[in-house]
């Protein structure tokens, strides 16, 4: 079989990848354009750190969004005689390299490494988002009020923290499992935390203006229900509603309109995990926040002007937090990357085929596999880390930034 | 006298950072000489810190010393190694910090902390360093210095932190001390206390000092030279009575106008503000950087060059930094002050009656405590307010005037009494089930600047929120356009609509939050020390403003402060609090004349008042406010009190006394009979222009007269426990007892002066004798306890000589000890026999008779 060697395959990967190249330097260009108009976003060109951080992240955001383009074969292609086959080998019917070679089931890596991002930034952000907005419509009323609800809420975030996390990986996942009712109790609730949030936030800001509450509040909650019935239309749920006589709602599900994009079962068990996992931490941060912010003086006029509660807590209390919020929001994501690989790892969470890092990284880190053919497992583990490497410092670099002014 | 211990010349020190450099101080130049102590003005930003850090040289890793020399006891410090400087630091060099806590180690006791600097410094054994450190902490006034030895710093109260921070700086017997706002954080009684023990550390070490402070009032009490500093440069520099009397810069004038001076009244003799705001360093004009703000500026001239510092002809070391000095008319006022007209108060507004608040503070959250303990934040508050009147609340921490604030504003409700806006009953309904009248009639000013708006919504919209709650117009563009009106009424540029808060100053923000809390037109707005947060010639403006807007809108203010003086300018009435009971209220007047309170007298004694021709009498309080969680029996008061011995029995700890009204509205909380009551003296006495003259020539004669007070009142006291006979004395502090029993054993003293004021004459009868200096005069600093200052003092005294010191008399040494305020020290260090030793045999006597070398 022919091969590319060494430099061939670094220049046939840089090659590949041209569509990022000039995603990356268009960005370059309207940052160094229009850098004075962008704020913070601009500021974080300004030191070497936040350069490389922001570039290592916009290059997995431009890999995932020109994946087709990108990847010379697809996430399933099966070419037999590439089975194992060395970073390089070129196939001989295209004559297409196997840039990273191939797999155990003779798929290149390259192409699977490519597609995986799609995945991992897919559902590591989205679940960070749900995981955050959990946490902070708990940690809110906990920092605020204090009293029996911080002790009470505190005392469950504690609970959440202390369970053994792989042990409810492994319920949530067990197939015996994702035939019952929990997980879809469990997740449908939390996908509709985000509608309340965002419901009481135009609620409590335009309670005296009804005109504009009303046009907020439909625009809310058209959309988000219209979102959760999506991401509730998997067929396994579907046929649970069949089976209890729920049929009505089931067909409702199925309606085009509510079935344009859903998530399966086991991507809903991976938010739900990470949910659990995630929230009970922004939870504690949120609180810390609120006891600081809420001694100020703007909190206690905001009081003496007679708003409610949550109006405070969602208006004058969550922005003066965002700082802290926000780079803890990065690192949080590059936690759920790396979660989502150690649930792959264990063989949770996506299916059989998925090309997510971790399922890959599992599939090529068995002995013989690591041995023989290390780079089935070590390019997406260089991939995983790169991404959580640039979240990093992207983290550290809005930290610096954010405290400079 | 000998060389300077500081001197600075022509210091540059600027800040590089991404931007570019940002001088922080220009062209600076200051000598400090052996015991002297230098004061140092300014508002924030003016580079006053930077240039104590550029003394130490700590100014991290972007600010330089561009230019200049800082020469420490005659040597160059810029040709140090690091090694020499290290060695300075801390050790030649003491500095002592705003923030206490910040200065101690909070997870290591005081003792260890303190010893550590004998033992680094000098490598003493632990044994020698604990006995130092004891001392020390004896010599800074800390009762049971042992017990202090053991606590960890969280476990002292503010005052008593500071005083531990400043027996850390001194234990290395620094020639030079640097003080930054050392008691900016604390209160006004605590801050009296180490006002005394700094300045006497001077006499008593003979430490050279650098005061950083931006109250004139402190630098007044404290030192003997002053450098005002404006924008990075000094702009005058000069003694004390100097510049304070005779003051040669138009930025100094500004600064002693826009504070509230006893001579300043809010109708006939209002402050005057000075225009403007401070420049950005990368702002400042070329020329006199205070020539947009000044009202003396001519084109031409001061915009002409970089002006230099000029001497002021015929001041001796006066020097100014302005080009037109000679030619301004210095005693002349601006134009365009405005006199307004007294208000007359309307029918009362808010009535507080037995208003009570109790807090229970339980051990757990959860399961509750066994004993649940009670906090008595207020008791039986009493009192009212009408229209368009200006109540001032006056107190310290802990006093409760904050629980008051929010009792009104309904974020709290009273535990029992009642409390009545206009005649309706609101001390049980909490904000959140009061209507929107209620609501927008009571409104608040809050005291942080940086604080009081949301950093994350424009100045606008918040506004603009606030008439949403309050109801005010129909729509957002009506309520956009009532914003605006607001925006106009507190003198701020429409634009601001649109800005964020951290794009506005300090006073910029303070005005916002006066247009919020006067926009829907309340009924009472409560003023918590709404300027003390400012700058000096900001809190001028922002004061002026709100007084004329309440003035216009005919709204009763709650004035709530600790400061006095502003008090005394804005208010029209007085209630002073503490430890949440009301301890005296009356009018203005009736509260800063006699008869006070105990309390009052003491708060006003507090009080740093930058003038010279005011004489206080020297009242400090023993000790730290109580714990509210655990208040003493009987009056609140007793605890600190120096009238307590002339109430018979032991009435002051068993019961809390009634409320005494004395006429006029003046009603006061106290056991003291009437008799005793007309006893008291005024605090603050003025003796007129006849100070200009006397001050004119060294500042001596000023200082004699002040400590002639305070010796008057040091007398007052023994006076008073000798007359309560087998009374305990009141807080039991070790030298408050060495004092009483000397007073009952000692014949001289006994003429009652609290009854009859001393003369001078009388006072002086006792001065030792003056003799010329002779051509050897000998070196008093053998004696323990004579530094190089206290040395001067003497000297000045007409004392030069050992045999001189070793005939003193009982009653001479006394005088002295009056004089130089030493509570007893002259007896304690036995001077007189060192003296006697010293004069018999010279050193060799002095080994003799003590044992070791003197020093």
């Amino acid at each position: 079989m022919e091969n590319l060697g060494f430099f061939g395959v670094v220049f046939g990967i840089v090659a590949r990848l041209w569509p990022v190249w000039i995603g990356l330097v268009l960005v370059y260009l309207l940052v160094w354009a229009y850098k004075p108009r962008l704020g913070l976003f601009g500021q974080l060109f300004n030191g070497w750190i936040g350069t490389v951080g922001v570039s290592i992240c916009l290059f997995w955001v431009f890999a995932a969004m020109f994946a087709d383009i990108i990847a010379p074969f697809g996430t399933r292609t099966q070419i037999a005689i590439m089975k194992n086959a060395v970073p390089g080998s070129v196939e001989a019917d295209s004559a297409m390299a196997f840039l990273l070679g191939g797999d155990h089931l003779a798929r290149d890596v390259f192409s699977r490494v490519m597609y995986g991002c799609r995945v991992v930034l897919l559902i590591a952000p989205a679940a960070t988002m749900i995981a955050f907005i959990v946490g902070i419509t708990l940690g809110l009323p906990a920092g605020y009020f204090g009293g029996k609800i911080d002790a009470a809420l505190s005392f469950l975030a504690n609970l959440v923290l202390a369970f053994p996390v792989i042990l409810l990986f492994y319920l949530l996942v067990t197939p015996g499992i994702m035939e019952t009712w929990p997980p879809y109790i469990m997740g449908g609730s939390l996908f509709l935390v985000p509608i309340i949030f965002f419901s009481v936030m135009f609620y409590t800001r335009f309670a005296s203006a009804p005109r504009k509450l009303a046009i907020y509040l439909t625009a809310t909650i058209a959309i988000g229900l219209w979102a959760w019935l999506n991401l509730m239309s998997s067929d396994l749920f579907i046929e649970k509603l069949n089976s209890v006589g729920l049929g009505w709602f089931g067909s409702m599900l199925q309606w085009s309109p509510f079935n344009m994009f859903g998530i399966e079962t086991n991507e809903l068990n991976i938010f739900v995990a990470v949910v659990f996992a995630s929230s009970p931490g922004v939870f504690r941060i949120v609180r810390g926040l609120v006891l600081d912010v809420k001694t100020r003086d703007y909190i206690a006029a905001a009081q003496t002007r007679g708003e409610s509660p949550w109006y405070i807590m969602l208006w004058e209390t969550l922005p003066n937090a965002r700082g802290p919020l926000i780079v803890d929001a990065c690192l949080r994501i590059g936690y759920t990357t790396i979660l989502l690989g150690t649930l792959g790892f264990f063989g949770l969470g996506m299916g059989p085929e998925s090309p997510d890092w971790g399922t890959m990284i599992k599939d090529g880190s068995q002995t013989a596999q690591l041995r023989l053919y290390y780079w089935q497992g070590v390019a997406p583990a260089i991939a995983l880390m790169s991404l959580v490497l640039g979240l990093n410092l992207l983290a550290d670099t809005l930290r610096e930034e954010s405290l400079r002014d | 006298m000998a060389e300077p211990i500081l001197e600075i010349e022509n210091l540059h020190i600027s800040f590089f950072t991404k931007a570019g450099e940002i001088p922080a101080v220009m062209d600076f130049s200051c000598k400090v000489m052996p015991g002297e102590a230098m004061g140092l003005v300014g508002e924030s930003g003016c580079g006053k810190s930077t240039v104590a850090l550029g003394i130490m040289r700590d100014m991290g890793n972007r600010g330089k010393i561009t230019k200049g020399t800082i020469k420490f006891m005659g040597r160059d410090m810029g040709e140090m190694s690091d090694e020499e400087l290290r060695d300075i630091r801390g050790n030649k060099i003491a500095m002592i910090y705003q923030e206490p806590m910040a200065s101690l180690n909070p997870a290591m006791k005081i003792g260890p902390q303190l010893m550590e600097v004998p033992i680094l410094h000098e490598g003493v054994s632990r044994d020698e360093a604990y006995t130092r450190s004891r001392d020390m902490l004896a010599s800074v006034r800390l009762p049971d210095p042992d017990r202090i030895m053991g606590s960890y710093p969280h476990q002292l109260s503010g005052g008593q932190q500071q005083r531990v921070v400043i027996a850390m700086a001194l234990l290395s017997k620094p020639a030079l001390l640097l003080l930054d706002e050392p008691t900016t954080a604390l209160d006004v009684t605590v801050e009296a206390g180490i006002v005394e023990l700094v300045k006497d550390l001077g006499k008593e070490f003979g430490t050279s000092m650098l005061f950083i402070s931006h109250n004139l009032g402190l630098i007044l009490e404290t030192c003997d030279k002053i450098t005002v500093m404006y924008s990075g440069e000094a702009v005058e520099t000069g003694s004390v009575s100097d510049v304070f009397d005779r003051m040669r810069h138009p930025y100094t004038q500004g600064l002693f106008r826009s504070i509230p001076l006893p001579g300043a009244d809010k109708n006939s003799r209002p402050l005057i503000a000075i225009p403007g705001q401070l420049p950005l360093p990368h702002q400042r004009p070329f020329g006199c950087n205070f020539g947009p703000r000044c009202l003396h500026f001519v084109k031409g001239v001061c915009d002409a060059r970089e002006i230099p510092m000029q001497d002021v002809a015929g001041h001796e070391n006066h020097r100014s930094r302005c080009e037109r000095f000679e030619e301004i008319n210095w005693s002349a006022m601006p134009d365009g002050i405005k006199v307004n007209e007294p208000v007359t108060p309307g029918k009362t507004v808010l009535q507080m009656e037995n208003v009570k608040k109790y807090y229970s503070v339980s051990a757990n959250e959860i399961f509750g405590g066994a004993h649940p303990r009670t906090v008595k934040a207020n008791e039986t508050i009493t009192f009212n307010a009408r229209e368009s009147e200006t109540v001032a609340i006056v107190g310290e921490s802990g006093c409760g005037k904050s629980t008051l604030a929010k009792m009104l504003l309904g974020l709290e409700t009273a535990t029992d009494g009642t409390i009545k806006l206009d005649g309706k009953e609101i001390q049980k309904t909490a904000i959140e089930d009061r209507d929107t009248k209620t609501i927008s009639s009571i409104q608040m000013v809050f005291q942080n600047p940086f604080d009081t708006l949301n950093p994350s919504h424009s100045v606008g919209s918040q506004i603009m929120r606030t008439l949403e709650m309050f109801k005010i117009g129909n729509n957002d563009d009506e309520r956009r356009q009532t914003m605006l009106e607001l925006l106009d009424m507190v003198k701020l540029p429409r634009a601001f609509a649109t800005r964020m808060p951290r794009q506005l100053s300090g006073g910029q923000k303070q005005r916002i939050g006066v247009a919020r809390a006067f926009a829907g037109r309340p009924r009472v707005v409560v003023a918590d020390e709404p300027v003390s947060a400012l700058d000096v010639s900001v809190q001028a403006a922002v004061t002026e403003l709100l007084m004329d807007i309440q003035r216009e809108s005919k709204t009763t203010m709650l004035f709530i402060s600790h400061d006095l003086s502003v008090v005394r300018y804005i208010a029209d009435r007085v209630v002073v609090m503490y430890l949440g009971h009301i301890v005296e209220q009356g009018t203005t007047d009736a509260i800063f004349s006699p008869p006070y309170h105990p309390y009052t007298e003491a708060l006003l004694s507090a009080i740093p008042i930058a003038d010279t021709s005011v004489e206080k009498k020297h009242i400090v309080l023993e000790g730290d406010i109580p714990s509210a969680m655990n208040p003493p029996p009987g009056c609140p008061f007793q605890t600190r009190c120096r009238w307590k011995g002339r109430v018979p029995g032991k009435l002051c700890e068993t019961e809390v006394p009634p409320m005494v009204d004395l006429g006029d509205d003046h009603s006061i909380k106290c056991h003291l009979s009437a008799d005793v009551l007309k006893e008291m003296e005024a605090v603050i006495t003025f003796h007129g222009k006849d100070k200009e003259t006397k001050a004119g020539k060294s500042g001596k004669p000023a200082k004699a007269a002040k400590s002639s007070a305070v010796a008057k009142a040091n007398q007052e006291a023994p006076v008073a426990l000798a007359a309560m006979g087998s009374a305990k004395p009141a807080a039991a502090k070790p030298a408050k007892s060495v004092k009483s029993k000397k007073a009952a054993t000692a014949p001289a003293a006994k003429v009652s002066p609290a009854k009859a004021p001393v003369t001078k004459k009388d006072a002086d009868a006792n001065r030792p004798a003056a003799v010329k200096k002779p051509s050897k005069p000998d070196d008093l600093k053998l004696i323990s306890g004579v530094g190089p200052k206290l040395e001067g003092v003497l000297n000045g005294l007409g004392i030069f000589t050992f045999a001189q010191v070793a005939s003193w008399k009982k009653a001479e040494r006394e005088w002295v000890d009056n004089y130089l305020r030493f509570k007893g020290r002259i007896e304690r260090d036995d001077w007189v026999k060192q003296a006697k030793a010293l004069a018999k045999g010279g050193e060799a006597e002095y080994i003799k008779v003590f044992g070791k070398k003197p020093r």
